[in-house]
């Protein structure tokens, strides 16, 4: 058994010190190449761009370590942002549009926990198909039409907090949270468990179904939290929020090291992949001004840090 | 399925048998497709008798025809315990390609060699695919997710921000031709699904591909190159993807920077509604066809289905919600038939 | 654990050490230096757009201290444009030349580009009130709805022939010009109770799924008469339907694009008219407009602008006009190449 730990911290620090080594070299050549690049203000600035997707990073981390996915995330942003938008413009006051957002989103999450933990059917095929139903039903209820702008009193926390995005708070206490969750908890442990033999966690006694599900419901909630961050940011509650995020969430959370087969990752990991991706984008961004040209990087940075981590580990599945 | 009961008297008792045999039938995943094609089709021809006319089936079947291409290729790779969901951008990149190549706006090469090379160059980029895959180690959802982001940069970037029109006369026939009647995309389809299904039932090849989705490990100590076999799919897949955009570009003579942009969903959809299981090593191609006819009905039967202009807002709501519930139906039948998880 | 928090520390120093205030340039371009103008499209990469770029870089070349830069979302989204805008505020560019997908989405950037001592503008589409200096106008949307209804109704045989099933041809849902246009045109179309809208399909950006949702409209609707494309996708999408049908002139497609997009169709008589501007003059038109801000010889309340071939521009209010939109017909499409 320690001999199995070990094995499994050395793999896992490797693609952390990589990462680490990455965004080392790359802060360093943007800095070489425009050094307004790597001032705070302008970090601070870039970084509003990526803490919704940071928070969305977090259950899909837990999700993938169970070796499930879920591709519906993005989906679920724009449900709980129209479910906002339609209510607030029907004349529910905006503090109880916000929970009814979160409770959608939630319940999205759940359905799509209870198709995969009770029904059975594979993660990949559920969240296939509720990308899309969620995704219509937003575009549906909306008629297309984002609602703004938005009352003062919410889009106020889409501003900074002692000069910190409030965003950037909140995810800084959602990822404490879930890493100490799998870190030190029980229930953190058995997530591992499942992914690496969910028949055999069963048989153990693990509350495989249950964990799942709460899994899946946490991913929905988290979704509507994002959704609303998005809507007091940018005033506006759209039904094409959070298009592609699943994609942005599910690369950076595999740049960090979490094994799609699951069974390994860790939070800290998928901090570090959120923050290669979103300083990649960015840089490319800043100094190429060309949209097309970030879509070619970023593709191939999921292939190639996956590549070298393979090679890294000279073969070792 | 009930046991046969050796009590009744001979002709009951056959007579029952047979009665179990056709709820067997009955239940069987691809009957469960048809009986949601017939049942889509019943109600739309009550709205609109229209629908049944047979230049309408036509139009269905050919705009099927490049989506069961690209899914005969995908359904391979599924069946060998894979994925590929780059597919949709790799039409886009050969679609590019072809326009670059073909058009007379632009190189104006003989449209003969411009097909080979499109051709080449999907099954080239599929066995790169492949071969990060296999040798790389790197699984196919990562490769194929990569793939599509970097692709479609790729394929923007060479077209310039422009439309690209003006194919010569031997690749708008791929599209847009008849040969005795029959319309030459159909019949480049068929080909394809016959040929798919030739190898999937009666090459050893097929049995290895189903051998290797059902139990990668035990295939491997028997001694099949598992490698060589996924690199296949893979190449496979890129060459059909190849042999679709011809015909959707034929069909159009028109490419822009957008185009194949979502077909990987609308695919890999078909794939699993199809009844091919996502980890390998079960699927039947006529499940696979039976589902693709199903999704590119459904559009044409939401037109013919005369909602107002306030309600086709909901037709994305309404295809996603069929397919969930196709999903689930599939699986509930897949379950019951005794090949469950 | 403590390898990688001594790590991270380290990424932290090294953006946090360099303090150093970006310097933005202000109203006046600091002499002998180049104009930076960044061209924000809705799209990169269609046609459209890439024209009015190419007018965009006519110009640009012509004046000789521009330094253009050109960049776009390539998904059309609005929250890309805002992180560019952010972008491009921090880098301290001179001009900010936008067409946005989404007003309100991108206005918070605008104002703060402005705070900066950015020059902002807005061209194609407007914004916001307050959000930017001057908008470059071609044309309202209520302008394009109403003139994609009027041509459709003038090929017709004019508002007493007019008659029979229309329908419209969009993108997604949430494409928020299309839905602008939509508005107006079935404001319009009201007008005309002889003619019935019967659907408004959204085939996305596929334009297979165009081209079937064109062939199957003729076949649901016999007595459909005309068409409407209004992306660059749908309009030769639905023509070719068209053609392929051997409905040309039966049923007619009407939409926006660039003349040579649809030269084809309109000579071979599918396609009667085409509703434009000319857009590489609108690009032109952006970057004078663009510089003369820059320089400071452009101050608000002015009510012309010179600028280049085009001569004097009016401006009404804040709104540099270009001038009416075109239909571009089977008579004078040769006369134009963009």
């Amino acid at each position: 058994m320690r001999a199995l730990t070990a094995k499994l911290k050395t793999a896992g620090w490797r693609q952390e010190y990589v990462l680490v080594m990455l965004l080392v070299v790359l802060i360093g050549v943007a800095g070489a190449l425009d050094p307004t690049f790597v001032t705070a203000r302008a970090q601070l600035k870039l970084s509003e761009n990526i803490w919704g997707l940071a928070i969305l990073a977090l259950p899909m981390t837990m999700i993938i370590i169970t070796a499930g996915i879920d591709l519906s995330v993005g989906s679920t942003v724009a449900l709980a942002t129209v479910t906002f938008g339609l209510s607030w413009h029907q004349g529910v006051p905006v503090w109880g549009a916000a929970l009814l957002a979160l409770g959608v989103a939630t319940a999205a999450g759940a359905l799509n926990g209870f198709l995969v933990s009770k029904v059975k059917v594979h993660p990949l095929i559920v969240t296939l198909a509720t990308l899309a139903a969620f995704r219509g039903i937003a575009e549906g209820a909306s008629k297309g039409k984002p609602v703004t702008p938005l009352p003062d009193a919410f889009t106020q926390f889409g501003d900074t907090f002692a000069g910190i995005p409030v965003a950037a708070w909140v995810f800084a206490v959602l990822a404490i949270v879930c890493a100490l969750f799998l870190g030190r908890t029980p229930n953190g442990r058995f997530v591992y468990a499942i992914g690496h033999n969910e028949r055999g966690a069963r048989f153990s006694g693990i509350a495989v179904d249950r964990i799942l599900f709460l899994l899946y419901s946490l991913s929905g909630l988290l979704a509507g939290v994002v959704a609303l961050l998005y809507a007091a940011r940018r005033n506006t509650a759209s039904p094409e929020a959070g298009m592609g995020n699943e994609l942005d969430v599910i690369t950076a959370v595999v740049i960090g090291g979490t094994s799609i087969y699951g069974g390994r990752g860790n939070i800290v990991g998928t901090c570090l992949g959120i923050l290669l991706i979103h300083e990649t984008r960015e840089f490319v961004r800043w100094y190429w001004s060309s949209d097309e040209l970030n879509l070619i990087v970023v593709g191939s940075l999921l292939v190639a840090s996956v590549l070298a981590h393979r090679l890294l580990r000279f073969g070792k599945k | 399925m009930s046991t046969l009961s050796t009590v009744d008297s001979p002709p009951a008792g056959r007579l029952r048998r047979f009665a179990d045999g056709l709820l067997v039938l009955a239940r069987s995943r691809e009957y469960g497709l048809l009986l949601l094609i017939a049942l889509t089709v019943v109600t739309v021809s009550i709205k609109s008798p229209d629908f049944l006319d047979l230049g309408n089936l036509r139009d269905i079947l050919e705009q099927a025809a490049p989506v069961v291409v690209i899914a005969c290729g995908v359904m391979l790779v599924v069946l060998t315990g894979e994925i590929d969901i780059s597919v949709g951008s790799l039409m886009g990149l050969l679609a590019a390609l072809l326009a670059l190549l073909a058009s007379a706006d632009r190189c104006a090469w003989h449209p003969a060699v411009a097909i080979l090379f499109v051709l080449l160059a999907g099954a080239a980029v599929g066995a790169c695919t492949g071969l990060m895959v296999t040798i790389g180690r790197v699984p196919s959802i990562i490769v194929t997710l990569g793939m599509l982001t970097a692709l479609r940069g790729v394929t923007i970037l060479t077209m310039g921000g422009e439309n690209i029109k003006n194919f010569p006369a031997m690749v708008r026939f791929l599209g847009t031709g008849e040969v005795l009647g029959l319309p030459v995309d159909i019949g480049v389809a068929a080909a394809v699904v016959i040929l798919t299904g030739f190898i999937l039932v009666l090459t050893p090849l097929g049995r290895r591909i189903f051998a290797l989705g059902s139990n990668p490990h035990a295939s491997e100590l028997i001694g099949l190159s598992e490698r060589t076999i996924k690199l296949f799919v893979f190449a496979y897949t890129g060459f059909l993807t190849g042999v679709a955009t011809l015909l959707a570009v034929g069909k159009l003579g028109n490419v822009a920077p957008s185009m194949g942009k979502g077909r990987e969903l609308l695919v890999v959809t078909c794939v699993v509604v199809g009844g091919v299981s996502i980890s390998g090593g079960r699927g039947k191609l006529r499940g696979v066809v039976l589902a693709v006819l199903l999704m590119v009905m459904m559009r044409t039967v939401l037109t013919f289905m005369e909602m107002g202009p306030e309600a086709t807002k909901w037709e994305r709501a309404i295809q996603g919600a069929f397919i969930l519930l196709a999903v689930v139906v599939d699986h509930l039948a897949s379950r019951h038939h005794g090949s469950g998880r | 654990m403590k390898k990688w928090i001594a790590a991270m520390l380290a990424v932290a120093a090294c953006v946090g050490c360099r303090r150093e205030e970006i310097e933005t340039t202000g109203p006046e371009a600091k002499a002998g230096e180049k104009i930076t103008v960044c061209l924000l499209p809705k799209l990169k990469g269609i046609p459209y757009f890439t024209s009015c770029y190419a007018g965009a870089k006519e110009a640009a070349d012509e004046l000789g201290d521009i330094e253009l830069i050109y960049d776009g979302p390539t998904e059309g989204s609005a929250e890309a444009q805002a992180a560019m805008i952010e972008k491009w505020t921090l880098q301290g560019v001179d001009v900010i030349a936008v067409s946005p997908n989404a007003p309100d989405v991108i206005a918070k950037s605008m104002q703060e580009a402005l705070k900066a001592g950015i020059n902002v503008i807005t061209w194609d589409a407007d914004s916001t009130v307050g959000s930017r200096e001057f908008f470059v106008n071609q044309a309202t949307a209520q302008a394009i709805g109403v003139g994609l209804v009027d041509a459709m109704v003038n090929d017709l045989g004019g508002a007493e022939k007019a008659q029979g099933d229309v329908a419209i041809i969009s993108a997604n849902t949430t494409a928020a010009n299309q839905n602008a246009w939509i508005e107006h045109m079935t404001a319009r179309l009201k007008e005309h109770p002889n003619l019935n809208l019967v659907t408004i399909k959204y085939p996305g950006e596929d334009q297979n799924n165009a081209f079937q949702d064109a062939q199957d409209l003729m076949k649901a609707y016999p007595n459909l008469k005309g068409i409407w494309g209004i992306t660059s996708i749908a309009f030769p999408g639905a023509a070719e339907a068209v053609k392929q049908a051997d409905k040309a002139g039966q049923v007619l497609v009407v939409g926006l694009a660039t003349p040579n997009d649809m030269k084809l169709y309109v000579k071979a008589g599918v396609v009667p008219s085409v509703v434009l501007w000319n857009t590489q003059d609108l690009g032109y038109l952006t970057v004078h407009t663009a510089r003369a801000l820059a320089k400071g010889t452009l101050k608000s309340g002015a009510t012309e602008i010179e600028a280049g071939r085009l001569g004097k521009k009016v401006i009404a209010g804040d709104n540099v006009l270009l001038g009416d939109i075109m239909v571009f017909k089977k008579e004078n499409i040769d006369q134009f190449d963009f």
